[in-house]
């Protein structure tokens, strides 16, 4: 095998990989997007037909995206769901950076066995753990119980089914996707640049703020995207654990494809989310990459 | 595209299907959770030497999302006639009843059967399973408490605001399904349940949002769980769900009672067909089953476990005598004479009432 | 006072004026008893310490000498199990790192990556309030001093090995700090780098009079630079010195050997007084005699250093070649070249191998002594170092 036969299959790989998983089932996705619903199996028709004349046409449908634009019902879902990644995100920055610092400042031999601690939970199924949280939530759930038990309260907080519950749900699944990046960074961090920041007077709170944080960014904005996106398009949690009034972008993505069984829309719909959510990272990123080389 | 798509889908199917098909005889059957007699699919299996492969779902929305995709490699499936099994059937995703390998359709009841014809011209792809109605299911006791002047056998129970406002305090659980409330609340307006004239749906709309905060909860399933277990005292939701509630709570025993009631003004009435998916892979095993299951002492047994009643008028004399005599499984004459069926309504309109349903829950 | 950069600098010691001689003299710095433990293993073991304002004292020792753990302490990145550190009068004792008038420079130099130059030098002036204006001038100063000026803007994986010491060093005494500390600060770079660095340390010392402490494993370094210097062997400072008085007056067999390389023998005082002392080597069965008087009373085992480099060789013939008094006879079993000497291996009979090192005054081939000649080795009473057991 030559060097150059070699190069190319090392690229090659990942190229296939890309064209297999995403490349081509976005193609699909985009391509029923501008399809136009129809009774059959699948529900839509298909974007190349043969006319009257034999000849093959292809028929492009501006109808999905144009109800999507047109209509602000779509638009309010995606901002519903962009707010509450981004408050989920923020709050498994919250949690999370002080359990990564802490776990990166941990004692060597501990630091393994924390990191597992944190990963833990994965072993166990992501439904039965949303589920746990109902039983802790409920009426006459735990949290409830030793509440009226303790003559805290003399009826059931309304925890389940709330904004509240939501969010708990969302930041419980994903902490592990913030804290393990964190750690990453945090971790590589020397520990002589806060020795030094402390040699140089800087108290410890802000030999925090001017050493760990700046150089943990990285770490913030790789956790912080890995939170938001999966976020995004949360289906389950919102679902299980939320309010019937949060209509997020997952739901009505569901409400479209197997409800109104319109799969066009369903995809169109998809792509836009894929595009709004893809877009400002791609940006982000490059902006990123120049920054590094300048 | 669209061949690759089915290409895939088809490799998913044929994967799961083939090994086991080739060693043995294998029905593939996709059906409501909690909707037969497990002692009758083993009754079958031990009569005919097929083995069952049992897959349940939760709603309708799952089954044709995967029977619109194709190739789902399921020999049988349960459909509801409206919307779902009318659609389906237009779509061209069912294979056609073979009459000859199936001698006890002479079993089913004509007049229901003509009923079912409104969704299935010549009950050509479907035969009916078991059928119900949508209505309420209720703690009388605790709502007479809060609401003595409440009619207990009306809708308005639910959708007037006066009532609702005070039954509230005991908990009230809201079905979350749009294809089920809202032609019964068109119903409950006078007007025609499958309308889908805009003014009518607003109207709809606005009769639900002065409820909305009356209500705890949306969820299908889980009123059986909140009925009997006394954090609903009203549900809005399928019969069979409701008696077993009523069954659920009389077990536990903790002083709650569970009735289940079909409106007055009528109650929106369901059947559930089986079909044979047009790729089945196994379509003799399928008419094998559906012949099996139509047999009334079969039919009895189904109905006594699940307390819905079926298409088999003879099955009746064999269903235990607490189930036959219980008006909740088999409703009155009189009152059946003012249940409601729903036909089609066309896709823009499904999205308007979907809307509806999206506003309502957010309660904007 | 400064000095280019490669021009030689005088011995340290002669141009100042060892307070440590003077009894009344106040010490700047006052380590007193300081001992740290790691679990059960003792870093520093009751250290004693007096640093005099100005001076460039090196602490030398191999690694887990416990020399960096000192720094630390001084630095207030450790805290002492026991004793204490007094500084320009004031018990360190309690005041974090943060708060005290030491900095340090960094064995990785810990400059701050995601900050330009300018940045990394005006830390620890923002850090203490510094005007934006006033902590420009000084960081330029800062520059000048570390010969970076035009650098302000640079990141500091901009720069070089050479370029980043610079910084480190500009930064750690952007705050005019009574004491600086400098773990290790020339490990990273190459010989010639380093070389040069050390005098330019040096010239930087002299002209901001700021007293250093320096870490360091390279006795060259050490040598060069330091006013004093104290060797440390696990955990105990084991001499303290100029570096002429721990070079030609080791006191302990470690001492001598650490600093430089020597020849070991052991013996046994027969006479000692001021005149000079006595050995007998019983190994070699010959007498070995110092000028000094031995630091232990007749009848002691003792160890006698010899520096390879107070060592004559002379090729002698057979009949001549036997032991005597400061003299050993063996043969040359190995030369080692070193460009500006050469390193004598003289194996002597029990096979012992003497060092023996040799400028280089003439050419290879006309070397006077060469493989498998038969040799004596000499020295001069001053050359015998007698060091306890």
């Amino acid at each position: 095998m030559t060097p150059r036969l070699r190069r190319a299959l090392v690229l090659a790989l990942p190229a296939a990989w890309m064209l297999l998983f995403f490349a081509a089932p976005f193609a699909i996705v985009l391509s029923i997007g501008f399809a136009e619903p129809a009774e059959g199996i699948p529900p839509y028709a298909p974007l190349l037909r043969r006319g009257e004349d034999g000849a093959l046409q292809l028929q492009l449908n501006m109808a999905n995206l144009q109800l999507l634009l047109e209509d602000p019902f779509y638009a309010e879902a995606a901002l519903r769901s962009l707010r509450v990644a981004a408050v989920s995100a923020t709050l498994c920055l919250l949690v999370g950076y002080p359990m990564a610092l802490a776990i990166a400042r941990a004692p060597e031999g501990w630091r393994n066995t924390l990191l597992m601690l944190v990963v833990l939970p994965f072993w166990t199924s992501f439904l039965l753990r949303v589920t746990a949280w109902i039983g802790l939530l409920q009426d006459q759930g735990w949290i409830n119980g030793a509440l009226l038990a303790l003559g805290l309260i003399e009826d059931p907080l309304r925890l389940l089914y709330t904004d509240l519950a939501m969010y708990l749900g969302i930041t419980y699944c994903y902490l592990p996707f913030m804290v393990l990046p964190l750690y990453a960074s945090l971790s590589r961090l020397d520990p002589a640049l806060l020795e030094a920041a402390a040699d140089l007077g800087a108290r410890p709170w802000r030999g925090f703020l001017a050493v760990t944080l700046p150089l943990s960014l990285p770490g913030v904005v790789a956790g912080y995207l890995l939170v938001f996106i999966p976020a995004v398009g949360e289906f389950v949690i919102p679902e299980l654990l939320g309010g019937p009034g949060a209509q997020l972008i997952g739901r009505v993505l569901w409400t479209e494809f197997f409800q109104n069984r319109d799969w066009p829309l369903a995809s169109a719909l998809a792509v836009v989310l894929l595009l709004l959510l893809v877009l400002p990272i791609a940006l982000f990123q490059s902006r990123a990459t120049r920054d590094a080389e300048r | 595209m669209r061949r690759l798509f089915l290409l895939g889908a088809c490799l998913a199917a044929t994967l799961l299907a083939a090994p086991l098909a080739a060693q043995e005889r294998v029905l593939n059957v996709f059906n409501w959770n909690d909707y037969i007699d497990p002692y009758m699919v083993q009754r079958f299996t031990r009569e005919t030497g097929i083995r069952v492969r049992y897959d349940v779902f939760d709603s309708l929305e799952t089954l044709e999302g995967r029977l619109s995709a194709g190739r789902t490699g399921y020999d049988i499936v349960v459909p509801t006639s409206e919307p779902t099994f009318s659609r389906l059937a237009r779509a061209g995703a069912f294979r056609p009843l073979d009459r000859a390998l199936l001698p006890n359709l002479r079993n089913l009841d004509p007049a229901l059967q003509a009923q079912v014809a409104a969704s299935d011209p010549e009950n050509r792809f479907g035969a009916l399973y078991l059928w119900g109605t949508i209505g309420l299911g209720l703690n009388a006791e605790r709502i007479r408490a809060l609401a003595p002047d409440a009619p207990m056998d009306s809708l308005a129970l639910l959708m007037d605001p006066q009532h609702a406002r005070r039954i509230a305090r005991c908990g009230i659980t809201m079905m979350d399904s749009a294809i089920d409330v809202i032609p019964t609340v068109l119903h409950y307006l006078g007007k025609d349940p499958n309308s889908t004239d805009a003014g009518d749906l607003r109207e709809v709309e606005r009769a639900l949002l002065a409820i909305r905060p009356f209500i705890r909860n949306f969820s299908t399933g889980g009123a059986i769980e909140a009925l009997a277990g006394g954090q609903s005292c009203l549900a809005f939701g399928y019969s069979g769900d409701m008696i077993q509630a009523g069954l659920r709570a009389r077990e536990a025993n903790r002083g709650v009672a569970v009735q289940y009631v079909a409106p007055r003004e009528g109650a929106q009435l369901w059947f559930d067909l089986l079909a044979i998916p047009a790729d089945a892979p196994n379509p003799e095993a399928a008419h094998a089953f559906i012949n099996f299951l139509l047999q009334p002492d079969v039919m009895a047994a189904i109905t006594n476990h699940v307390r819905y009643p079926n298409g088999v008028p003879a099955s009746r004399a064999l269903v235990a005598p607490e189930v036959a005599d219980d008006p909740a499984v088999f409703p009155p004459e009189a009152l059946r004479a003012r249940f409601f069926t729903i036909g089609p309504v066309p896709q823009a309109a499904e999205r308007a009432r979907s809307r509806v349903w999206a506003r309502f829950k957010a309660g904007r | 006072m400064s000095a280019a950069p490669g021009t030689a600098i005088p011995a340290r010691s002669r141009r100042f004026d060892e307070p440590w001689r003077d009894p009344a003299a106040e010490p700047f710095l006052r380590i007193e008893g300081v001992t740290k433990r790691f679990g059960g293993f003792a870093a520093l073991d009751g250290i004693d310490l007096s640093i005099y304002r100005g001076e460039f004292f090196a602490l030398l020792g191999g690694s887990g000498s416990g020399k960096s753990t000192l720094l630390r302490i001084l630095a207030g990145l450790e805290r002492p199990d026991a004793g204490r550190v007094v500084l320009d009068g004031q018990d360190m004792a309690g005041v974090p790192a943060h708060a005290r008038p030491v900095n340090m420079m960094f064995q990785s130099y810990a400059l701050f990556p995601h900050m330009t130059v300018a940045q990394n030098i005006a830390f620890g002036l923002r850090m203490d309030g510094v005007p934006r204006a006033a902590a420009r001038e000084r960081v330029a100063e800062m520059l000048a001093l570390v010969r970076m000026e035009g650098f302000e803007a640079r990141r500091p994986a901009a720069l070089s090995g050479g370029q980043r010491a610079r910084i480190a060093l500009a930064r750690a005494l952007a705050k005019r700090p009574k004491l600086l500390l400098l773990d290790e600060p020339l490990s990273a770079l190459d010989k010639n780098l380093r070389e040069s660095m050390q005098f330019e340390l040096q010239s930087i010392q002299e002209r901001t009079g700021t007293t250093f402490v320096i870490v360091t494993h390279d006795q060259e370094e050490a040598m060069t630079m330091a006013t004093r210097l104290g060797v440390m062997d696990r955990g105990t400072l084991a001499q303290v010195g100029t570096p002429g008085e721990v070079y030609e007056l080791p006191n302990s067999r470690f001492t001598a050997e650490f600093l430089g390389t020597a020849n070991i023998l052991d013996g046994v005082v027969e006479t000692t007084g001021p005149a000079g002392t006595r050995i007998g080597s019983a190994e070699f069965d010959m007498a070995i005699l110092s000028d000094a008087p031995a630091p232990k009373p007749p009848g002691s085992r003792v160890y006698v250093a010899l520096r390879p480099e107070r060592l004559r060789i002379d090729r002698v013939d057979a009949a001549e070649a036997r032991h005597g008094e400061n003299r050993l006879a063996g043969r040359v079993r190995d030369i080692a070249y070193f460009g500006d000497f050469f390193m004598y291996h003289v194996e002597l009979d029990g096979g012992r191998v003497l060092r023996v090192s040799q400028p280089n005054l003439r050419r290879i081939t006309e070397r006077p002594v060469d493989w498998d000649d038969q040799v004596v080795v000499t020295w001069d009473g001053q050359a015998s170092l007698v060091l306890p057991e």
